[in-house]
């Protein structure tokens, strides 16, 4: 018995071992490493270093860059948590409809996260340019403006009309009846189309805004802006992953429990609320996880941004780890400080989560 | 039986493989493998061949400086490798570079320009042999200046004549820019060294001084009175993309240009011209950039690179370069190589970059930056640059700003 038992483990230590001299190598190994360094005045080319104590610690918080590379952390953390969190949620409960075609929409809205970061960040540095895409469309449709507005007015128009005659002779239809409604697009096109045509209403002159995006020091809510456009581009690119996870969760959700809330007459919303949410919160414990310890530890974007912004307006603490250790002399001992500050940090958020009550059973 | 005869050769050629001593080479990837590999391969190896050492060259493929510093501290960098002027002085003090002048005699030295040699220079060490250099000059696309009936930029143009060209260019030209103005202390120093302005003053300090101001407050009007555009907001980050996409009429760029309107615009019809003068001063001003060949401290065949290091930069190699238009020699002789002279807009580029660095270039300075990094030092004034010309703040403003970050940095 003995004997099979201590086989057993030899086979369990067996299959485990690629995976336990991986973790060896490159996690336990590298960080107790860096927790050496840190205490130390290494540097990459220098050739020998003396133990400083906690003196790269305090020259650390003495460093505005490092303030900044803190803050910048923080505040895409909470920012992007929060949006990515909600918006893949939302999209997770609209992609869980029955619909005819819904796998289509379901890849389509997968794809951001299938590109690969550098790919997106290049095509984001030429989307945010000053003459880029996003200011091109904002003036683009800031042109066609008046054409639009009296296409929504011909529509809504056409639309309340319908409803008045239907509910006039006494029958009961929603406001956002979808057969009304394609009438009243029909009569919204042609009308719009001949106010167009008679010279009545008229695409103005394109402006384009002249707001910069990416070589802009101003801040909004006390973020800068260029840390804004990695914002809207990070969020962009994990949603779908996170979407995913929901869309699973959603899956497992019993379809017995909303059908007893609908008996008991709960609207879409309420059994959104009380039957949705409460019963994704372990998933939604994983997502928000993943996303607390994936926007502080965020590298590639800042890096792959490069010159395109101003460093202090985009610096994270994963950049400036590395940007220590690639300028100058190499700066491996305040790098380390920097790096063993940003652990303690992930850390010390997500048992703060924890103790928060965003926990990982379902009610 | 043929068989047999096979694996002996094989064998036999294994033997004289290992009895050869391999000296490794480290630099840029990109084009410098194919043109490093094939120099090596002509030129370098049959002159060691007497000597049974062959030079192997590993191009180094994204951030350079990173892998070499990576490398030199985990004891794996090459024996001879590429030491960029601008990150140079950090690693010279270091101790992980081998001083030359133990394997070079002092005229042997003395052939290379003395200023290319001074830059990598210290406390009177010689830590590498220049490999080529750069400088600065202005390129003008010479339809566009017909097409507005302006004279073309020359070497008589000041500041002002200078700029009053590309206001009328940008004026006359729908869509083209005069120049692509970038905030970048790599093409603004050079107006700056003009004035008389130093990067150190005399106790080492960095003062943004009147005279500094006055190359400031005219680079960055460039983009206020018409004579240029911000090259960001045109989609590019640097002088010379917008010129080849023929959108500024003139670029500030170094002889690197010329491959890449080869490639770009290979009919457009280019020249080229001296940086224009201070008006006040009458100088003009212009950096080196250069790389040099620098030998690890930590090298095991430090004699055999020694010699490889010679025939890499011997009269015949640069002469190979040269008359492949990639690079200007860094042996002073070759400035009179007739090659120089032949016509052609490329020659001509070659030919106006290689007087920057003489006494015709005026105050012209090393592209670093005492002991620091190149790259920390010039942030500020690249931030000032940019914050001025994208008109978030006053010159004041910037000019205060960034003195206060240099106080900080240079101590």
């Amino acid at each position: 018995m003995r004997r099979s038992q201590r086989t057993e483990a030899l086979y369990a230590l067996l299959f485990l071992a690629p995976f336990l001299i991986h973790l060896g190598v490159f996690f336990v190994f590298a960080f107790v490493r860096t927790l050496g360094f840190s205490f130390t005045d290494k540097t990459l080319i220098g050739q020998s270093y003396q133990v400083v104590g906690l003196a790269n610690f305090v020259q650390l918080f003495q460093d505005p860059r490092f303030i900044a590379a803190l803050t910048h952390s923080i505040s895409f953390m909470l920012v992007v948590t929060t949006l990515q969190t909600f918006l893949a949620l939302s999209m997770a409960a609209i992609l869980n409809q029955r619909l005819k075609g819904i796998t289509f929409f379901r890849t389509v809205y997968y794809i951001p996260s299938v590109l690969s970061s550098a790919a997106v960040t290049v095509i984001a540095i030429w989307f945010f340019q000053k003459t880029g895409f996003l200011n091109t469309f904002i003036g683009w449709v800031g042109s066609v403006a008046p054409v639009l507005l009296a296409f929504l007015a011909i529509f809504a128009l056409a639309q309340a009309l319908q409803v008045g005659w239907e509910r006039m002779r006494g029958l009961p239809v929603a406001l956002t009846d979808p057969a009304l409604a394609a009438i009243s697009l029909a009569v919204g096109l042609a009308l719009t189309w001949t106010l167009v045509a008679l010279g009545v209403v008229g695409p103005r002159e394109a402006r384009p805004p002249e707001f910069t995006w990416l070589t802009n020091s101003d801040r909004f809510l006390g973020i800068p802006i260029p840390l804004w456009s990695i914002i809207m581009l990070n969020t962009f690119t994990t949603i779908p992953t996170l979407m995913l996870i929901f869309l699973a969760g959603l899956q497992d959700i019993p379809k017995s429990i909303y059908e007893a809330a609908a008996i008991d007459g709960a609207s879409p919303l309420q059994q959104f609320f009380s039957v949705t949410v409460p019963m994704l919160r372990p998933v939604t414990f994983l997502v928000i996880t993943l996303s607390l310890i994936g926007t502080l530890q965020m590298f590639d974007q800042v890096a792959l941004m490069g010159d395109a912004a101003p460093l202090d307006s985009v610096i994270v603490l994963a950049y400036y780890v590395f940007n220590n250790v690639f300028s100058g002399e190499g700066r491996v001992g305040l790098a380390s400080a920097a790096a063993i500050v940003l652990a303690l940090l992930t850390f010390a958020i997500v048992l703060l989560q924890r103790a928060l009550g965003i926990s990982e059973k379902a009610h | 039986m043929k068989r047999w005869w096979v694996a002996g050769l094989a064998v036999a050629a294994l033997g004289v493989a290992s009895a050869q001593t391999v000296v490794r080479l480290q630099g840029f990837g990109g084009n410098d493998t194919a043109i490093i590999s094939s120099l090596v391969r002509e030129v370098v190896n049959p002159a060691l061949q007497k000597d049974n050492i062959r030079a192997e060259y590993q191009g180094v493929e994204g951030d350079y400086r990173a892998a070499l510093l990576n490398a030199l501290s985990a004891g794996t960098a090459a024996d001879l490798f590429y030491v960029d002027i601008f990150w140079s002085e950090p690693l010279f003090a270091s101790g992980r570079v081998e001083p030359l002048n133990r394997y070079f005699t002092q005229q042997e030295l003395a052939v290379f320009n003395r200023n290319l040699l001074n830059a990598f220079t210290l406390r009177g060490n010689v830590y590498g042999l220049p490999k080529d250099f750069n400088t600065l000059a202005v390129q003008f696309n010479k339809d566009l200046f017909d097409e507005a009936k302006v004279p073309y930029p020359n070497q008589t143009d000041t500041w002002d004549t200078f700029k009053d060209k590309l206001k009328r260019v940008q004026a006359a030209v729908k869509d083209v820019a005069g120049l692509c103005v970038v905030a970048d202390h790599a093409r603004f120093g050079a107006f700056a060294y003009a004035t008389g302005w130093r990067p150190f003053n005399a106790q080492g300090r960095t003062v943004l001084d009147a005279n500094f101001r006055r190359a400031f407050e005219w680079y960055t009007s460039l983009v206020k009175d018409g004579a240029g555009k911000y090259a960001q907001d045109l989609g590019e980050g640097w002088t010379g993309g917008c010129f080849g996409a023929e959108r500024a009429a003139v670029a500030i760029e170094g002889a690197w240009i010329g491959g890449f309107l080869r490639d770009k615009a290979p009919n457009m019809r280019y020249g080229t011209t001296l940086i224009p003068l201070d008006p006040v001063t009458k100088q003009r001003g212009n950096f080196i950039f250069t790389v040099s060949w620098s030998m690890n401290a930590a090298s095991r065949n430090k004699e055999a690179a020694a010699k490889v290091l010679r025939a890499l930069t011997s009269p015949e190699a640069q002469n190979w370069i040269l008359s492949r238009g990639l690079a200007l020699p860094s042996r002073s002789a070759l400035a009179n190589s007739p090659i120089f002279q032949r016509p052609g807009k490329e020659n001509e580029l070659n030919r106006v970059v290689f007087q920057g660095s003489t006494s015709v270039g005026g105050a012209v300075l090393p592209f670093k930056f005492g002991s620091l990094d190149g790259g920390d030092w010039m942030r500020p004034i690249n931030e000032a640059l940019l914050a001025v010309i994208t008109g978030k703040k006053s010159v004041d403003q910037a000019l205060a700003d960034a003195q206060a970050e240099l106080n900080r940095l240079v101590r």
